[in-house]
């Protein structure tokens, strides 16, 4: 009779009850649980999800760094290297600089300086410059990218004595070659280019070397009487002056 | 069955920790002018011009601020050289008026290293300059025995 009861009402039976409460205000544990049964942590062991791994033959030789992140190709790159590109192409004198430790203040000294000149100095890594420059026509100032470095762009190559004479107070910052208009130059070209005279110069070089051997000539044709006016005018001043001690000796 | 151990307990930090920490011991009070001699455009000068740029750091710099660092920049492709031209104690102590090293066939690191070795060595020893002292200092130096008590 009693397990009758028991039976057909399980709500009131006080052994097993059907709603079981486990939560009551308080916090419940997440951080240190209950070491599970034996059976329950054999499931739970054979269970755990096992994900394959990278044939060896391909990540053997790779850190770990590599093995685990591969480096997207970012698109913003060709957008600098186009920019990169751009300046090359645009600017009649390029000067590529090896710079060493300086600090910011004096590297914005010196860009003020260069940009009142209309001299720009930039900076790139080496990633964005090959890609900008591997199978142009400039591809041949890869080498000078391997360490620190920063770059000065000019749409004018006249600058390039203005330029040389604010990068001589900056010790950091070192040449070592440079474009212009279209041409590799090393250092000491690019020194000495700098040294040239501007294009009057240059024509008025070219005009003089052109009248060298007509000049010649009439040098050679004035000779004698150039020299015969030259020892008068001497033997003149000589009895001026003889004349006035006479007059100064005999008062 | 067990084996003795054998290996690391740390691992080390790369190349860039070792590079680090020579260059935390470079002394350069010993030299009295840096050349550095390259062809931007000749091979295998990334070394050469990555040991310049360290040369010119500014904790390097106040080890010896008057040493110079020069630049000479060739176009004849030449191999790179480091000239440390010594000050007079120095060649003294080392036989040898400069010291050249041909970098085109070393490393950063080694560079440094062999900088350590040959270059550093040959700073002379820092003089110990008076100390000022204190007052409590003295007191403790001589009066240790007249000890004032102070009444509260």
């Amino acid at each position: 009779m009693a397990n009758v009861m028991q039976r057909s009402l399980p709500l009131a039976s006080t052994r097993s009850p059907v709603l079981q409460f486990l939560r009551f205000r308080g916090k419940i544990n997440i951080q240190r649980p209950k070491e599970p049964h034996y059976e329950r942590a054999r499931v739970i062991a054979v269970t755990q999800p096992k994900y394959p791994e990278l044939p060896k033959a391909r990540s053997c030789f790779k850190t770990r760094a590599e093995r685990t992140q591969e480096q997207l190709v970012n698109p913003y790159n060709e957008i600098i290297a186009r920019e990169v590109r751009n300046w090359l192409n645009h600017s009649q004198l390029v000067a590529i600089f090896h710079m060493n430790s300086i600090s910011s203040e004096e590297v914005f000294r010196v860009r003020v300086q260069l940009h009142k000149q209309n001299l720009h100095l930039k900076s790139y890594g080496r990633q964005i410059i090959s890609q900008a420059v591997t199978g142009t026509q400039y591809e041949a100032i890869m080498p000078l990218f391997h360490s620190n470095h920063c770059i000065v762009f000019s749409p004018n190559q006249q600058q390039i004595g203005q330029l040389l004479k604010i990068t001589r107070r900056v010790p950091q910052m070192v040449l070592l070659g440079g474009i212009v208009e279209q041409t590799l130059l090393s250092r000491n070209e690019l020194v000495a280019y700098a040294q040239m005279p501007g294009l009057q110069g240059a024509q008025a070089q070219l005009v003089q070397t052109l009248n060298l051997a007509a000049g010649q000539l009439v040098q050679h044709l004035q000779a004698h009487q150039g020299n015969l006016v030259q020892v008068l005018d001497v033997h003149a001043k000589g009895t001026g002056s003889g004349n006035s001690t006479e007059t100064t000796d005999e008062s | 069955m067990s084996v003795p151990f054998s290996g690391t307990l740390r691992r080390s930090g790369g190349i860039v920790s070792a590079i680090g920490k020579q260059l935390k011991s470079i002394n350069l009070k010993g030299v009295k002018r840096i050349t550095v001699q390259l062809d931007p455009f000749a091979e295998n000068v990334k070394s050469t011009r990555e040991f310049f740029f360290l040369l010119s750091t500014p904790k390097v710099v106040q080890t010896n601020p008057k040493c110079v660092v020069k630049s000479d920049i060739v176009c004849d492709r030449q191999p790179a050289s480091i000239k440390f031209s010594l000050i007079d104690a120095a060649q003294e102590q080392a036989q040898v008026k400069e010291i050249r090293f041909n970098s085109s066939n070393l490393n950063t690191l080694e560079l440094l290293e062999l900088c350590n070795k040959h270059v550093s060595s040959l700073a002379p020893p820092e003089e110990v300059t008076n100390k000022v002292l204190t007052k409590a200092e003295k007191q403790k130096l001589g009066g240790g025995s007249k000890k004032v008590l102070k009444k509260k």
